[in-house]
């Protein structure tokens, strides 16, 4: 009775800090418009483009997710499979466009398929839609196709790491004799049986999973909207341009209406995409034993060439729209003369800070601060969730179980600018002494990565053997024992995993920060990048300034991510 | 006696898996339970053990009455079907696990007993690269050293193949009566149960009350 009441204090906490401000957010909407949220959802066709924001959205969040999974599985598999050297590095690399801040992937893209850019120097036109993608637009009779052919795969370059951190660790611990074991059997003789009989089953419900996060991330998708397909409008676009005048009474209650009903649509369509990836993790979660990554590696040996062209190709796709970040921050143009020319000049004035509030050094030292207060928050809130969740599987109450693992879920249907609007509305109204409190953005951090932390530890915590918990029973170690000495090593990988996961989202996070951060003093590097792109680019060094901003917060990126592949494989036993 | 069951009952869903059962195990005894897959040797074990409820009946290990104390607390050892190693340690690591606190551990018992294990040499390798006779000569390493009152050995030796199960059948009995450690041991290999046991006794028999020698 004692641990499952410390275990839902925890629990209560997360679910009222998301429940609490998204409650209050709410009842001002439905004030404002006098009908309840889903009388809202029929009243979408009102606005002008309402209807067109809503099939577009589906339809670019489920070609997204499917172009992710095309690109995102062959990697996976041959990044599981084989042995390789620096497999940290690639991993970071293939991972780091996750976690880059949106308007910086947006950037990137945009350096990529602009006039004179890489895609256009080599004949393909995405944003003038001339020559070979203006012929393919008017055989297929879709206007503006080459916006959404560059948003698409942008979405699949910025989701490609979900397909790889869900698939990839269940290939490469998977104890090789499993797949021996299948191979002797008459149906595994060939390839293809292999696949669709014995790995399409082990990996169905990571693949599922990938498949539904990518459609979620695409399906809230703003950023990457706005600047790769400005004729184009999604449900969260169209919110977030026309919100700022929502929840005013008697001001433009059509836009109110317009948010209350999209954001409940957004809601129910995000949450049974999410149910259905939790449901599916529960039927198909199994107590598989588990081996180390590196031997199941050592046992299939080194990859083969078209292993090795394709994760070459892969780490370039994924570099690419970040190296011409970088270059955009020291190839600067001169206006009288229409010519480039190199210089570090840009990173000078972003560390001096002229141009802004916060020099670079200051906006990282808030940055870090966040980050490292989201981690703990976030593991230490993710972790108990988790175990409160495995905890009620385990008593045979898997529909209070799946209740709580939906609700936990609940920010990953929400965008950042929406929980930072809850945020403000909600906590702020019952305790405005927060207004200063300068760690304030921490808490929509911890909001947003926490569901994270959970999709990462809970299938992890489903596949333990109860074996080892018995075994510490015998072996004579009480609860909090077996916890420390067992539990949290064989869930190391998944936590640091977690951990590193939430401190970069919490580094890269935008929207809300945003609006919360209200002093100059505080902004943190992806305020900065934004502050400078939205001012108007008289001066030319305006957008390398920006650039050299962005590359400094990928460069924490990245570093956080090496470590944390590192120190996961120099544990013994591969942990 | 070292261990007195007398009555024991265990359900699932209302369900009897173990129904007013008794067994007496004399001092030093190495009794072998002798029965087919899915007839409640393990339960029993677990029971035994204290992983698993009982539903009535007393367990008494040494004069103490043990079915209300957690399983932590018994001092009594168990082997399980399948090696239970820790991925994250390698054989020392594992067999360094019967000590809560490291600073206690007894370095020169450890030697000896990887020493009779066979074991030397191996502290450092990786548990996966083990075969299934080494995994569960580390297992029993880790369990002897814990000094248990009572070893309950779950057919550990079931996915071993004939010749090296009756081998490592035969280390156990040395290594127990070495020691005089007391145990029950379940299989359903005749052979094995003769090699290991002091006493065997069919499950059907202990179900019905009746501690037959065999």
């Amino acid at each position: 009775m004692k641990k499952t009441l410390g275990r839902s204090v925890p629990v209560f906490l997360y679910l009222s800090m998301i429940l609490i401000p998204l409650l209050f957010a709410l009842e001002r909407l439905m004030f404002v418009t006098g009908m309840n949220p889903f009388q809202a959802i029929f009243h979408l066709d009102e606005h002008p483009l309402g209807t067109d924001a809503i099939v577009f959205t589906f339809v670019q969040a489920i070609l997204s997710a499917m172009l992710t999974l095309c690109i995102g599985l062959p990697i996976a598999w041959w990044l599981g499979r084989y042995q390789w050297k620096n497999i940290g590095m690639i991993r970071a690399a293939l991972t780091l466009p996750f976690v880059t801040p949106t308007v910086v992937a947006a950037m990137g893209f945009l350096a990529l398929i602009k006039e004179g850019g890489l895609l256009d120097s080599i004949g393909i036109d995405l944003r003038n839609e001339t020559g070979f993608i203006g012929e393919f637009s008017s055989i297929i009779g879709i206007e503006h196709s080459g916006h959404i052919i560059a948003l698409i795969l942008a979405h699949a370059w910025f989701n490609l790491a979900l397909v790889i951190r869900f698939v990839e660790p269940k290939i490469s611990t998977l104890p090789p004799r499993y797949e021996d074991a299948f191979r002797m059997l008459p149906a595994g003789h060939n390839r293809l049986n292999r696949l669709i009989s014995f790995w399409w089953p082990m990996l169905k419900t990571s693949i599922l999973s990938a498949f539904v996060f990518t459609f979620i991330f695409s399906f809230t998708s703003f950023a990457l909207v706005r600047w790769l397909a400005p004729n184009m409008w999604t449900l969260e676009a169209l919110m977030a341009v026309e919100g700022g005048a929502a929840g005013i009474p008697g001001y433009r209650v059509d836009v109110s209406r317009l948010v209350l009903g999209g954001a409940t649509l957004q809601g129910i369509v995000l949450l049974s995409a999410l149910g259905l990836a939790g449901r599916w993790q529960q039927k198909q979660s199994n107590e598989i034993e588990l081996v180390a990554e590196g031997y199941s590696r050592n046992y299939v040996g080194k990859p083969r060439t078209g292993a090795r062209i394709g994760i070459f190709m892969a780490t370039v796709f994924a570099l690419t729209p970040l190296v011409l970040m970088v270059l955009a921050s020291v190839r600067l143009r001169d206006r009288t003369s229409d010519s480039y020319r190199w210089s570090l000049d840009a990173w000078d004035l972003a560390f001096k800070g002229d141009l802004t509030y916060a020099s670079v050094p200051e906006a990282l030292t808030n940055s870090l601060v966040y980050a490292f207060g989201c981690l703990i928050l976030s593991c230490l809130l993710g972790f108990f969730v988790a175990q409160t969740i495995h905890s009620l599987e385990q008593q045979n109450r898997p529909k209070v179980a799946q209740f709580i693992d939906v609700l936990s879920m609940l920010p990953l249907a929400l965008s950042g600018v929406m929980v930072g609007l809850g945020v403000l509305l909600g906590i702020l109204k019952i305790w405005p002494v927060m207004f200063s409190w300068y760690a304030l953005p921490i808490l929509p951090h911890a909001m947003l990565t926490t569901p994270f932390v959970v999709r990462i530890l809970l299938p992890a915590m489903r596949e333990i053997d109860s074996d080892y918990d018995d075994t510490g029973k015998i072996l004579g170690y009480t609860s909090i024992q077996r916890f420390t000495r067992i539990k949290l090593p064989l869930l190391k990988p998944q936590l640091v995993v977690a951990a590193a996961l939430s401190m970069a989202f919490s580094l890269g996070e935008f929207g809300a920060s945003w609006i919360l951060l209200r002093s100059g003093a505080w902004d943190t590097l992806p305020v900065l990048v934004d502050q400078l792109m939205s001012r108007p680019k008289y001066f030319e060094m305006v957008e390398p300034i920006a650039m050299a901003t962005a590359t400094v917060l990928m460069c924490m990126t990245f570093l956080l991510f090496v470590i944390a592949e590192r120190f996961r494989s120099h544990q013994g036993g591969g942990f | 006696m070292t261990l007195t069951i007398k009555e024991l009952s265990v359900s699932f869903d209302e369900n009897y898996i173990i129904q007013d059962l008794n067994l007496e195990l004399a001092p030093n005894e190495i009794v072998v339970i002798l029965g087919p897959s899915g007839c409640g040797k393990t339960t029993l074990l677990r029971t035994i053990s204290g992983l698993q409820v009982h539903e009535s009946g007393s367990i008494t290990l040494n004069n103490k009455r043990i079915e209300n104390i957690l399983s932590e607390h018994r001092s009594i050892g168990m082997l399980f079907q399948r090696p239970v190693l820790f991925p994250f340690k390698d054989v020392l690591g594992n067999i360094l696990f019967a000590y809560k606190n490291k600073k206690h551990s007894d370095m020169d018992a450890v030697h000896s007993i990887m020493s009779e294990m066979g074991l030397i040499g191996k502290e450092q390798q990786r548990i996966e690269t083990l075969s299934g006779g080494e995994a569960q000569r580390v297992v029993l390493a880790r369990a002897l050293l814990t000094n248990p009152e009572l070893l309950l050995l779950d057919e550990p030796l079931s996915a071993l193949d004939v010749e090296l199960r009756r081998k490592i059948a035969l280390e156990i009995r040395t290594i127990l009566k070495s020691r005089s450690i007391p145990a029950i041991h379940v299989t359903h290999d005749p052979k094995e149960a003769e090699i290991i046991g002091d006493r065997i006794i069919r499950w059907n028999e202990l179900q019905h009350g009746e501690d037959d020698e065999e």
